[in-house]
């Protein structure tokens, strides 16, 4: 455990703190909110978000940002639906829709990396590209029929059966969450996604390869992005190209809140997971509240912009500049 | 058959051009085994680029270069650091993110795979035992001190595999201008331990630190070496000469004083800040100079900052010309006439994508500005009077200020400020901070001109003798308090020694 937990609790602190608030808030507005069977919810809702923030964190530490997030899960989760035993058609390539799928989720995220890196386009511009390429293959892919569905039962059960009394889809998470901090801390990519978000001048100027760096991040960040696609069609045991909407706005968000600074250099990607269920018991908290649907997405986005502030506040010196 | 052992570095006739600009021309220079060999020259004579050039950061129009009697192509910076070369930049080059035993560490992130954290930090403290300094490795470089964070860089220099073949050139590239003294005399005893195992380039402003490290002295002016003789065989004013091209160095300016008795420009009372520095007072009258003295945890920085509005101040008074200030700011210290030149000049003093025609109207415009509108021409022709002025060079005001020498955006970055004609209060942070002798007169004279117009100086100076050769009164600080006061004006006897035993 030692291995993963973060080095340094200042940060951590305060979300946890916030954490603990919320819960308070919500359990007294809902006792609901605090039952076992919404905790186990609020881990099966985590998971997908969890997957995609692992690359997030990454690529943002790098001091670039990918939005091709939803695009990706479109492209990958239709793919991978209509590959698999589904109601649309009679194929069924088994692991090797996998393969395909989760392939295509690497092809578009080492694009997005090449193209930064090799021809420095902004990475917000290439990602963008990136990220209706993908929706544009989804919607392809979708066609003018039926929305496919999972034949497999089984396929359709795992994520919300328990292990150990967890929802599978949390365990997938916990596993790549852990994956990604043995990959940012152990490994010299790790730390050379931190040395290049820092300053990319000295990085080059010291012999590291700066652009496989940048490249391996986009395409990490594009496998994840495919195999969240996957879980996210898991999970609803049917599959469209939009499936994916709004995701970006739950990763990036909690990235921040989470200590990734966008300019880069910051952050981890505990903290960033720390971000991730801050959001989506936020989320959760305000549909059991009984919030007015209508109101739900205003109020989120202020609570929002108040968490960030909150969080925030005590790292900004004086005359840092925020952009 | 005699042994003859090739020499670590053997430059032929190397030439790089920028644009029409040629960096540096027909550079043939030697580099033995063990020998530490100086290069001086005024800023713009080509240094950088030359060391650029070794350092792989910039490729040679022409000529050949050879390590070790092997003939060399450096494409990139890679090449360089696998021919062992290592190079301490003027500006650090340090990952403030990561830890020290991690930038130590750099040389061998060329790979992708596990990282032994164990290993990383045994080898870093290693690094650091060989050097000498006492350093946690698995501290973060962004709560060092800028000395501190000078070793690392050091280290990482000589951290070069000790077992390799061949000897490593290690270059040191400025790296005592930030130093204080105590630390100037570490840095030369580890440069005589280096020799042992590694060759040196060691580029300097400070002559008397050349002549006493270095074996032999390069100078260069105008892109080439102009002078290439072992260390016994040349004087300071031999030096100095070539450098400058027959000019020799002219004693410090006296100035004109103002009548006594004005009233004061700034005045400070009790200023206080919680672990930065505590009960700090001082006037400063119009014409007066007044250095703040003391190591670099002395706090006098950020009494500077505070008094400019860069940083909060807890309790105390600050009042500008007889008023006291309140929610104190940069853009009301700019409105009341003060003018602060930060030590941190790339990332304070300049945009450094902006060109200099831009940087000098950044604080004013005068009649450069029209309503909202900028009046282009006369921007340019201030611009242009300020460059003759202080002789910039390359005198091309649309240049980038990035594409200047140091020294040179030094000179742009005054002119920003005495640009504007209500300049009451200059705040002077390491003015002179890796300027060659000079662009360092320029400024002294610009700084001494703008004192006879009346304006109160507080000046951090880089030396002890700077603050004893310009102030009129000393401040010396030490762990944040004022530790002693002199006013120079009625004492003259006062020496370096006494000062520093008040500093420490």
């Amino acid at each position: 455990m030692r291995l993963i937990l973060p080095n340094d609790w200042k940060g951590p602190a305060s979300l946890i703190a916030s954490m603990v608030v919320l819960l308070i808030v919500f359990a007294f507005l809902n006792p609901r909110f605090a039952s076992i069977e919404n905790f186990r919810n609020i881990l099966f809702q985590v998971a997908v978000p969890l997957i995609i923030i692992v690359g997030t964190t990454l690529v943002i530490q790098l001091g670039s940002i990918d939005l091709s997030v939803q695009g990706i899960m479109g492209a990958a989760g239709m793919a991978w639906i209509l590959l698999s035993a589904n109601t649309r058609n009679e194929t069924d390539l088994g692991v090797l829709a996998w393969v395909i799928a989760l392939g295509i989720g690497m092809g578009l995220g080492l694009l997005a990396g090449a193209i930064h890196a090799l021809i420095k386009v902004p990475s917000f511009v290439v990602t963008l590209g990136t990220w209706y390429i993908g929706l544009g293959i989804g919607i392809l892919l979708y066609g003018d029929e039926m929305l496919p569905s999972l034949k497999s039962d089984v396929l359709t059960a795992w994520p919300t059966k328990l292990t150990l009394g967890l929802p599978n889809a949390f365990w997938l998470a916990a596993v790549i969450v852990a994956g990604g901090v043995l990959l940012s801390r152990y490994t010299h990519f790790g730390r050379g996604v931190l040395a290049v978000g820092n300053n990319e001048t000295i990085a080059r100027n010291t012999g590291m390869p700066v652009n496989s760096i940048k490249i391996i991040a986009f395409t990490v960040a594009g496998f994840l992005s495919a195999l969240a696609g996957i879980l996210a069609i898991m999970q609803l045991g049917a599959g469209s190209p939009d499936m994916g909407t709004g995701q970006l706005f739950t990763v990036i968000p909690a990235a921040v809140i989470g200590g990734t600074a966008l300019s880069g250099g910051e952050g981890g990607i505990m903290r960033s997971t720390l971000g991730v269920f801050l959001l989506i018991m936020l989320n959760n908290g305000l549909v059991l509240a009984g919030v007015n649907p209508n109101f739900q997405a205003g109020v989120f986005g202020a609570i929002l912009i108040a968490a960030i502030v909150a969080v925030a506040r005590p790292d900004r010196g004086r005359l840092k500049i925020a952009k | 058959m005699t042994m003859t052992v090739p020499s670590v570095l053997k430059f032929t006739n190397i030439t790089r051009s920028f644009g029409s600009v040629s960096a540096v021309k027909g550079i043939t220079l030697e580099v033995k085994r063990g020998e530490v060999v100086g290069l001086v020259g005024e800023n713009g004579a080509g240094k950088s680029t030359l060391l650029k050039i070794l350092a792989g950061v910039v490729q040679p129009d022409e000529g050949q270069t050879e390590i070790n009697g092997v003939p060399m192509v450096f494409r990139s910076p890679n090449d360089s650091v696998r021919a062992g070369i290592g190079v301490v930049h003027q500006e650090q080059s340090l990952f403030t993110n990561l830890t020290v035993a991690e930038n130590l560490d750099q040389r061998n992130s060329g790979r992708i795979g596990y990282k032994n954290w164990a290993r990383v930090n045994s080898d870093g403290a290693a690094a650091l035992k060989k050097i000498g300094i006492n350093l946690d490795p698995t501290s973060r470089i962004s709560d060092l001190s800028f000395v501190d964070r000078q070793m690392v860089e050091i280290a990482r220099a000589v951290s070069i595999d000790p077992n390799m073949t061949s000897t490593p050139l290690i270059i040191l590239d400025e790296p005592t201008a930030v130093l204080e003294q105590n630390e100037t005399a570490v840095l030369e005893h580890e440069i005589k331990k280096l020799k042992e195992f590694a060759s040196v380039i060691f580029v300097s402003h400070r002559l008397d630190e050349i002549m006493r490290i270095c074996d032999r002295v390069v100078v260069m002016r105008s892109g080439k070496i102009v002078s290439d003789k072992k260390t016994s065989e040349v004087t300071k004013q031999d030096l100095f000469r070539a450098m400058a091209g027959g000019v020799s160095q002219t004693a410090h300016v006296e100035r004109n004083r103002l009548p006594e008795g004005a009233k004061p420009a700034v005045e400070v009372k009790g200023l206080s800040r919680k672990g930065k520095f505590k009960d700090i007072s001082f006037t400063a009258r119009p014409g007066e100079i007044i250095a703040l003295v003391g190591s670099n945890a002395s706090g006098r920085e950020a009494v500077a900052r505070a008094v400019f509005g860069a940083e909060a101040y807890d309790s105390g008074i600050i009042s500008v010309k007889g008023n006291t200030v309140s929610h104190w700011s940069i853009r009301k210290a700019v409105k009341a006439g003060l003018a602060y030149i930060p030590s941190e000049r790339k990332v304070e003093g300049m945009i450094a994508g902006l060109s200099a025609t831009r940087n000098v109207a950044l604080v004013y415009q005068g009649d450069g500005a029209k309503g909202p509108f900028l009046r282009l021409r006369r921007l340019a022709q201030a611009a242009q009077s300020w460059f003759d002025r202080l002789d910039v060079r390359p005198n091309r005001i649309g240049l980038p200020m990035m594409q200047f020498s140091g020294g040179n955006q030094q000179k742009i970055v005054l002119a920003k400020w005495l640009n504007s004609p209500h300049i009451n209060v200059l705040l002077l942070d390491h003015p002179l901070r890796g300027l060659d002798v000079g662009a360092a007169q320029t400024v002294d004279a610009q700084i001494t001109k703008a004192c006879e117009n009346g304006a109160a100086v507080i000046l951090i100076p880089d030396t002890i003798e700077e603050a004893l050769e310009m102030a009129d009164e000393i401040i010396v600080m030490r762990d944040g308090e004022v530790s002693a006061r002199h006013d120079l004006r009625t004492k003259h006897t006062l020496t370096v020694q006494d000062i520093v035993a008040e500093m420490v």
